[in-house]
């Protein structure tokens, strides 16, 4: 191997660990400005920003209880969902191009991500309890209409850039060619279905704490537990940076410290959405969250179709 | 119709069967009937003369009369009586004819009867026991005269448990409580769950019974019980020491001062707001708006405060006392809650618009929970919960005491029944009260704050009192005795009669649905369970012996050595 070739590799090994290192650093202080932003607008004053690094560093030093019914796939569960979300964050630009961007395509991403949410699933059905039961079918509901909802997202990004590379795709493919119409209302869709992909109120229906007491998650604590929250939380990180990628890429490209710091800017902005959205709904209940869901899956379905129309 | 007419109009159709009546006011009416009689007389009652009722009382009048005593409480609303129709039964083998097929409201009371002072309701069709423990020794009824407060009973057996219905075809029970978050108290409800659907429920309750009744009638005096009574309940104990006081007032025919009257209207209103604003808080938590959660609790913060610059608590005001109230208004108090009621005011006012704009609030409880006049009445549902479906009832108008008789308000009704209906109602509510706090303060007379009671009470007198609380209506029902304490009172909390209407309400609906539609009836267990001993063998997985439970719970050294207060905790 030529070092030429070795330098590449080694930059490319670099460049997926700052990702990880930064998606890991960054989740737990923004999930800090949403619980004080939420704070004030309930009228307290919230914790402290960095309240949410305490929480986690206190659970992983908590007794690691095994109540489920299979705490081996329960303990893989929680490795494999913080794995998985970390991989995918391989994938997507943070604000510079993204280290394994040219390793994989769109389907890959897709597969990533679903193998996040089938985590959870898998966590669920572990755990074997009657309410993380009812989580595991909410989730799979959910699930079966918002993941086909990313997938048409990509989707017209791909038939706009005539190609299934990550590259290409997250780039805001949707405004490549042709009129911008399906790419705008792609863009609507992914806004109001971005609470969904966050799990946050009105949509957190597979956890709804006082409904069914964290459902897949109601069995775990301590590490596991902290493995699973950080998950989530850069979760929202990762699902922000897809979304400024697919549709709002401008500045990204800008030298160095002016478009990496343009690019959490906006994915900060749509953090800061996310709480407030939160903070003024109530939950839906499972049946009024899969209806919105298939509202919101017929628009990209149509949007897909006039992408291919080449509008 | 005073009670003299309906006195006349029972009697014309019952003759010989009345043995004798009552009738200290005309709006209350206690009727002795021959036992046999009873079953046909309320079903005459609560059938064609359309009474509500109330709830069943039991007691063991053996010291006294040689028999057993059973008192169907009922309500005519429209013509404002309150009263009781009452048999002595014998003192072997006590038995009443059930009328919990007539009355389905009756099936908790009924239970109660049989499981506390041993009169057995023949034909019940529910032969489980409701509020003692499963293992609790057969045949022995705390609420007797001859069994001592401080008793343990021998031959609890701990492996007995509850006989709890089998899930119908396809469903799958899913367990809410003893413990869980949409619960602030233990009760366990069964649900059998079809997918997402609640096809039915069961529940089994009372697991925090303090014994509360038996203590007053062998152990305080008059003037304590309004202490303990106000801590039936953390919420409306305001309520409840009110009814008490009144019950006695009533019975013994004491009329108390003026100014005690619009004291206790004040802080009874105070209750409510407090109430309501708490209750709209949890309600929003249980859908997830934490949003609204927190704000009308900085909204409620004022009126704590206003409890307290009148009692110097906020909350357990400790203000009532038989014959009057403890606490003053003094005018510099006056005109400070004026000022914070003008505040409190505004605040509701934006907070009814904000409720009332909010579309996503609207699609959670819109048609959730509902609830239909006739299983209002079946089921002699009361307060918001009734109010909400088209059922005009409010005692404060319909039964006044206290000087409700001498402010203005209006009684807040919607015709939906569902629990965005009960919300609304609620919050209307609010503004009636701040209105009523206000004609109190202008309208309050100098004067004496209580009687001087210096002779004993009356024994063996009848008083009952109906309370509109913040849930509805709290019914006392007080017999006096000697010795300076009752001989018998029973105290039946709103959310008794509400939670029995619980089982039609989440019927087919949404199990996402169901915290809500519990929360909706702003349920009180500890007002509910207000009796007799722990449970502690219900349900929990048992990492620990019972008796090991209990030797960590009270101490060691105890077990086994005669505990002195094992039975009531």
């Amino acid at each position: 191997m030529s070092a030429e070739r070795l330098s590449a590799a080694l930059l490319v090994v670099l460049g997926a660990l700052a990702n990880v290192a930064l998606v890991l650093l960054s989740a737990p202080f923004f999930q800090g400005v949403q619980r004080r932003l939420t704070a004030r607008v309930q009228s307290r004053r919230g914790p402290p920003l960095l309240q949410p690094y305490f929480d986690l560093l206190k659970l992983l030093g908590k007794e690691d209880l095994e109540s489920g019914e299979a705490p081996g796939v329960q303990r893989v569960a929680a490795y494999l969902a913080l794995a998985s979300i970390l991989a995918t964050a391989c994938l997507v630009p943070l604000g510079f191009p993204a280290p394994l961007g040219s390793a994989g395509d769109v389907l890959l991403l897709l597969y990533l991500l679903l193998l996040s949410g089938v985590c959870t699933l898998l966590a669920g059905a572990a755990a074997g309890s009657t309410f993380s039961w009812v989580g595991v079918s909410r989730e799979m509901m959910s699930m079966m209409v918002l993941e086909p909802i990313l997938a048409v997202a990509l989707c017209v990004g791909a038939v706009h850039a005539r190609s299934f590379r990550l590259e290409a795709v997250l780039d805001g493919s949707p405004w490549l060619s042709g009129a911008p119409v399906s790419g705008g209302l792609m863009l609507v869709v992914m806004l109001l279905a971005f609470q969904a992909f966050a799990g946050r109120v009105p949509f957190d229906v597979a956890e709804a704490e006082t409904e069914i007491m964290d459902g897949p998650l109601s069995e775990y604590s301590g590490q596991k537990l902290a493995l699973f929250r950080l998950a989530q939380m850069v979760k929202l990180v990762v699902y922000a940076a897809l979304f400024v990628g697919l549709f709002v890429p401008w500045g990204s490209g800008w030298p160095f410290p002016l478009g990496f710091l343009f690019f959490w800017a906006k994915a900060f902005s749509l953090v800061v959405l996310v709480a407030l959205v939160a903070a003024t709904h109530a939950r839906y209940r499972v049946d009024q969250a899969i209806r919105r869901y298939s509202v919101l899956l017929a628009f990209s379905l149509g949007a897909v179709v006039l992408a291919a129309l080449g509008r | 119709m005073p009670s003299r007419i309906l006195l006349s109009k029972l009697a014309t159709r019952f003759g010989p069967a009345i043995e004798r009546a009552d009738l200290p006011d005309p709006d209350r009416l206690f009727v002795y009937v021959a036992p046999a009689a009873l079953r046909e007389i309320c079903s005459h009652l609560f059938g064609e003369l359309n009474a509500r009722y109330v709830i069943t009382v039991g007691a063991d009048d053996r010291p006294f009369s040689g028999k057993y005593l059973v008192a169907h409480d009922f309500a005519l609303d429209r013509e404002h009586v309150l009263g009781s129709v009452m048999a002595l039964l014998p003192p072997d083998a006590p038995r009443v004819d059930t009328i919990s097929d007539l009355v389905p409201g009756a099936n908790w009371a009924e239970r109660e009867m049989r499981d506390l002072v041993g009169i057995e309701p023949v034909g019940h069709r529910d032969p489980r026991r409701l509020v003692l423990p499963d293992g609790w020794p057969e045949g022995v009824h705390p609420l007797r005269k001859d069994f001592p407060h401080d008793k343990v009973p021998e031959g609890y057996d701990p492996g007995r448990r509850f006989a709890f219905q089998d899930p119908p075809a396809g469903c799958t029970v899913v367990p809410l409580g003893p413990f869980h978050p949409a619960l602030d108290e233990p009760a366990h409800f069964r649900l059998f769950v079809e997918g997402e659907r609640v096809r039915g429920c069961e529940y089994r309750g009372f697991m925090v019974h303090r014994g509360i009744e038996k203590l007053a009638e062998s152990v305080l005096g008059y003037d304590d019980i309004p202490t303990l009574a106000e801590r039936i309940c953390g919420i409306c104990g305001c309520v409840h020491s009110v009814a008490y006081a009144q019950a006695v007032e009533s019975a013994a025919c004491l009329e108390i001062p003026r100014r005690a009257e619009y004291i206790r209207t004040t802080l009874l209103e105070l209750e409510r707001l407090h109430s309501h604003l708490l209750w709209l808080g949890l309600a929003c938590h249980l859908v997830g708006f934490d949003t609204l959660f927190m704000q009308s609790f900085r909204i409620r913060e004022p009126v704590m405060w206003m409890a307290e610059r009148i009692t110097g608590n906020r909350k357990t005001y400790g203000l009532c006392l038989v014959g009057g109230v403890r606490w003053d208004i003094t005018p510099e108090v006056r005109s400070e809650l004026r000022q914070a009621l003008a505040t409190l005011e505004g605040e509701w006012r934006t907070l009814l618009s904000a409720v009332g704009g909010d579309r996503n609030l609207k699609a959670r409880t819109r048609g959730v929970g509902v609830t239909s006049p006739a299983l209002v009445r079946q089921m002699g549902l009361v307060g918001p919960v009734a109010r909400a479906a088209g059922a005009d009832i409010d005692c404060r108008r319909d039964h006044p005491y206290a000087a409700y008789d001498r402010v203005e308000f209006d009684v807040v009704t919607a015709q939906e029944g569902d629990v965005w209906a009960r919300l609304w109602v609620r919050l209307e509510e609010g503004l009636q009260s701040i209105r009523i706090i206000r004609q109190c303060l202008e309208k309050m007379e100098p004067g004496p704050l209580r009687l001087d009671l210096n002779d004993a009470l009356p024994p063996g007198r009848i008083g009952v009192s109906s309370v509109e609380a913040p849930r509805g209506e709290s019914h006392h029902f007080v017999v006096t005795g000697d010795d300076n304490r009752p001989r018998r009172w029973r105290v039946r909390a709103p959310t008794y009669q509400n939670l029995q209407g619980i089982p039609a309400m989440i019927q087919d609906q949404m199990l996402a649905d169901m915290p809500i539609s519990l929360g909706s009836i702003d349920p009180c267990f500890s007002c509910t369970d207000r009796l007799e001993t722990v449970d502690l063998s219900s349900g929990a997985v048992r990492t620990y012996g019972e008796a090991e439970l209990r030797a960590l719970a009270r101490g060691g050294p105890r077990e086994g050595q005669g505990r002195k207060h094992g039975g009531l905790v």
